[in-house]
């Protein structure tokens, strides 16, 4: 056993020297410990590591294999994602101990604060003292032991696993209910206590989800829904049009709110309503437009890490493995690597075959930690911090039950056969003092080898750029209200949030009111559909752009916004075999990427014909607004378009 | 987004911690800079001294200073305070004063004067932006050497980052009340408009500012402190794990959900508390604390004659 005095180093030096031993199979003590934080985040080697005292922040979290004992006590998150292994505190565990735990055990033999277990999948938490409210909280599977009081609310919202209460139970959660333990629960129970040398004599209390929340009750008549973009435009001006009857008529049969694909599909102020000032007709004309205009766009190093590096401003709009077919996500990873640019893994965890094919892939950090694990960090080129998204902002995700298949359903590390909903919120963030903590957990576990970045569906972007800015994040994905997403409510996805182009003036003028402008890279998303859009985002101050949708329909998608229903006749957004078998893998790939190759030319078309050689020449000065509302949003000269 | 920290001797005791009271804290708000980079504060109470009152006022930086100050001094001598000691220092401007009138109204007059920090006859609050050590070497804060104090360092988000919005924030118009603050309050303007219909000001729109003001207002009211903190948790909404400091206690309060930590260490010479125990592991490097956290939606209050 190797002894590491911490009052001697950097929590980083210590972490990268734990990884050492680990790679060479030797245990190690820390000394002077003095409740640092991230102590032995990120350590994936099956090595005992003892810690003299008190820990902090995350101790132990994100790792698979190591076994820790901490003789006092721990602060919060404590074993943050365990896969495998153990962690055994001497003392108390502060809140959201075993925090979206997958596998491995976690005793504490003191009390525990609020929320532990929360959105735990698997593996068992054990309290030898009393535990706070909400004891697991939201959790998918897995065990909870609690030897003591269980704490008010306990299972609150959870939606599969188990828990077990020997003191009082003070107050059962929201959808948790006491039923009566086998002997077999029991004795395996009994077995665990008595491998950590916890003497019980009393009986114990169980307590599962009783499961009424789960699916969402009638499901919506099948029938050929009317878009709204039918009804939005001008001219078509009655009030109560067809669209709206169909609404009311069918919330009138299911009695709560219908569920659609895609986002906000009214018209609203967007990229056709600003353009440019020069004179474009002339653009494309010449045939060599790519080779003499730079496109190469790095974006992330703000803190070290290895930038990204797109061969043009562009990269692929996170979407989910679940919310699309595998195949549709192998797909778009072929395609990004064709075109020299990134894929996303979306909610839900990294696809192996699609990461295979990616040359460029960010790992997305969602609040349910749905498929979420250390390996995916450190074979990703960038964490991504979800905390919303532009169809709807402010919620979490949602997968319905028939497209969250087995496989789905095991990568996720939840039960099958749900209407998935993610939570809205980080178990371990809430507020900007939490985010730092959690981007610095992160790049422990990456070694600080990558950028971490932050996707933001717009709402409030002015303040909370601000927060990102100042909590370290290297960029940030913003969303407008266009953006779209596999599953969300439909009056959420039609009217929460504001538009694109809003939403990009507002992440400008926060980092303005900070003084820094250009501090943050700001890549844009929400409805961009071709080269033309993405020349004007970045005219107007966006670093690049991601598309989502235009993906899906390059790819044969044909736009009936149905995608929650698993029914996806072209096998994107669908796990129905019967669908996805007609997917053919190398045709679609070859579809986006020829698309995206339309988009770097009109890039570059369009950067030659104002003179330019490089794409960041573009700006403001080149823009004008073509409508009244976009001029308000964007704060451009306002011209009334000529005759096209 | 923030850290919070405070420190009591009880009974006159001082354990040997090898620094100063104002040094602890300091140690305390640095050990969680990551929390708050921006700006940092103390609010540190000196021995009373009969008659006397201790004002900080923010003034200019440069040239406008000594014009802050004339104009200070001109408000002070027209309120019949006489200037026993003062010093320019950083962005404040510090005075002893002779003075025995209402401090509410001479406090809520002195507006017009200069930007007041803090009023009281134990209380000096020392805020600016910066960093714990840099502003402890400007602010001579390690001479503070008292029986209690509060400190809190800040990461401004939503406003700008100025010495005015740093904590702690003074009780607006009451003596010797100061409070530090990591969380939220989501009715600030319900709680704001209801205590200026009965008179008090505020000089920010800053929550922390809000919890100050309501506290001593209710202490004004005759209302015990322990009180006042307990219907704080009732009346205040949002996330909130709060300080509060006297001319002889400091308390605390925490929100119902716990969403912002606390972590407190006692024994028969001291309370400690701060946002990360890493703070208090400051204060005894290499020994693992016997700690605790507060519950939620408990308050407590310690003053220096021993255990409230």
């Amino acid at each position: 056993m190797v002894t590491i005095d911490l009052a001697e180093m950097q929590v980083r030096k210590l972490n990268e020297i734990l990884r050492g031993f680990g790679a060479t199979h030797q245990n190690a003590e820390i000394i002077n410990p003095d409740a640092k934080h991230y102590i032995g985040v990120g350590l994936i080697s099956p090595i005992l590591v003892r810690v003299r005292g008190s820990a902090g922040y995350y101790c132990g979290g994100l790792c698979d294999g190591p076994h820790f004992k901490v003789d006092k006590n721990v602060s919060w998150g404590v074993g943050d994602n365990l896969l495998r292994g153990s962690i055994v505190v001497g003392g108390n565990a502060s809140a959201i101990a075993g925090v979206g735990m997958r596998g491995g055990e976690i005793v504490v033999k003191g009390n525990i604060g609020s929320r532990a277990g929360q959105v735990m999948k698997k593996g068992t938490l054990c309290c030898a003292g009393n535990a706070n409210f909400m004891a697991g909280y939201m959790m998918y599977g897995g065990r909870v032991i609690i030897l003591g009081n269980s704490g008010e609310r306990v299972g609150e919202d959870m939606m599969g696993g188990e828990i077990y209460v020997g003191g009082n139970v003070d107050s059962l959660g929201k959808d948790a209910m006491l039923v009566e333990p086998s002997s077999a629960d029991i004795e395996d129970v009994m077995t665990f206590l008595d491998r950590y040398d916890l003497p019980f004599r009393g009986t114990f209390k169980k307590i599962i989800c009783t499961g009424k929340t789960l699916r969402y009750g009638t499901a919506e008549p099948r029938l050929r829904k009317l878009p709204f973009y039918s009804f939005s435009s001008a001219g078509k001006q009655d009030y109560w049009n067809a669209k709206v009857e169909e609404d009311i008529r069918v919330k009138a049969h299911i009695g709560r709110y219908r569920i659609r694909g895609y986002g906000a599909s009214r018209h609203l102020p967007h990229f056709s309503d600003i353009g440019f000032k020069k004179d474009m007709s002339g653009a494309g004309k010449d045939p060599g437009a790519i080779s003499k205009v730079n496109l190469r766009t790095f974006i992330g190093d703000n803190h070290g890490g290895r930038p990204m590096d797109l061969s043009m401003p562009v990269m692929i709009a996170p979407m989910s493995y679940g919310a699309l077919s595998a195949q549709m996500k192998i797909a778009l990873g072929i395609a990004s690597r064709m075109s020299g640019i990134s894929e996303n893994s979306g909610e839900g965890g990294m696809l192996s075959a699609e990461r295979a094919e990616a040359r460029q892939m960010i790992a997305q950090c969602l609040a349910g930690r749905l498929g979420w694990n250390v390996h995916d960090m450190k074979r990703a080129d960038c964490v991504e911090i979800y905390i919303s998204q532009g169809a709807k902002p402010g919620l979490g995700g949602q997968l319905m039950a028939e497209k969250l298949t087995r496989e789905i359903a095991a990568v996720r590390g939840i039960p099958e056969g749900m209407d998935l909903r993610s939570p809205s919120r980080h178990p371990d963030i809430l507020g900007g003092d939490d985010l730092i903590m959690k981007v610095e957990e992160f790049r422990e576990a990456t070694g600080w080898r990558v950028p971490i970045s932050i996707k933001l569906g717009a709402g409030r972007v002015r303040d909370d750029i601000k927060i990102a800015l100042k909590d370290g994040i290297d960029f940030m994905e913003l969303d407008g209200m266009q953006g779209g997403t596999g599953a969300a409510g439909s009056e959420v996805a039609e009217y929460v949030g504001i538009p694109t182009i809003a939403g990009l003036q507002e992440a400008l003028d926060g980092l303005e009111e900070l003084d820094c402008a250009g501090g943050m890279p700001i890549v844009l998303m929400g409805g961009i559909k071709d080269g033309v859009d993405a020349a004007k985002a970045i005219a107007l101050g966006a670093t690049a752009v991601a598309f989502g949708s235009t993906m899906l329909i390059a790819a044969g998608c044909i736009t009936c916004m149905q995608c929650s229903v698993g029914n996806c006749v072209i096998g994107a957004a669908t796990q129905d075999p019967e669908h996805t078998k007609r997917f053919d893998i190398e045709k679609r790939a070859l579809q986006i990427h020829r698309f995206l190759e339309t988009v770097r030319w009109q890039l570059a078309a369009i950067v030659l014909e104002h003179g330019y050689t490089d794409i960041r020449q573009l700006s403001r000065e080149d823009l004008v607004a073509l409508t009244p509302e976009a001029a308000a949003l964007t704060r451009l000269p306002f011209n009334q378009p000529r005759d096209s | 987004m923030c850290s919070i920290a405070g420190i009591l001797f009880k009974n006159g005791k001082r354990p040997n911690l090898g620094m100063t009271t104002g040094e602890a804290l300091t140690e305390m708000m640095d050990a969680c800079r990551h929390r708050g980079p921006d700006s940092a504060g103390w609010a540190l109470y000196e021995e009373p001294q009969e008659g006397l009152l201790r004002l900080r006022f923010f003034v200019r930086r440069g040239t406008g200073q000594s014009e802050d100050i004339a104009r200070i001094r001109e408000g002070l001598a027209r309120h019949g305070a006489e200037i026993v000691e003062d010093e320019a220092v950083g962005c404040t401007y510090r005075v002893i004063v002779k003075y025995s009138g209402d401090i509410q109204q001479f406090s809520y007059a002195m507006e017009h004067a200069g930007q007041l920090v803090s009023i009281g006859s134990s209380l000096d609050l020392v805020k600016d932006v910066g960093q714990p050590y840099g502003l402890q070497q400007i602010y001579n804060i390690a001479r503070f050497d008292g029986s209690h104090g509060i400190g809190h360092t800040r990461l401004a988000t939503e406003t700008g980052v100025h010495p005015e919005t740093a904590h702690p924030f003074w009780a607006t118009g009451f003596a010797d009340v100061a409070t530090v603050h990591n969380g939220q309050i989501t009715n600030y303007w319900i709680m704001r408009r209801r205590l200026e219909r009965r008179g008090m000001e505020f000089r920010t729109e800053n929550d922390t500012e809000l919890i100050a003001v309501y506290l001593a207002y209710q202490m004004s009211q005759g209302v015990l402190m322990e009180d006042a903190l307990r219907s704080s948790l009732d009346d205040l909404d949002g996330t909130f794990s709060y300080l509060v400091s006297t001319k002889d206690s400091i308390g605390y309060a925490k929100d119902k959900l716990a969403a912002k930590p606390m972590v407190k260490y006692e024994d028969d010479d001291m309370i400690a508390l701060a946002s990360e125990e890493v703070a208090l592991n400051r204060l005894f490097p290499g020994r693992s604390l016997d700690t605790t956290e507060p519950p939620p939606l408990t308050c407590g209050l310690w003053s220096r004659q021993g255990t409230a």
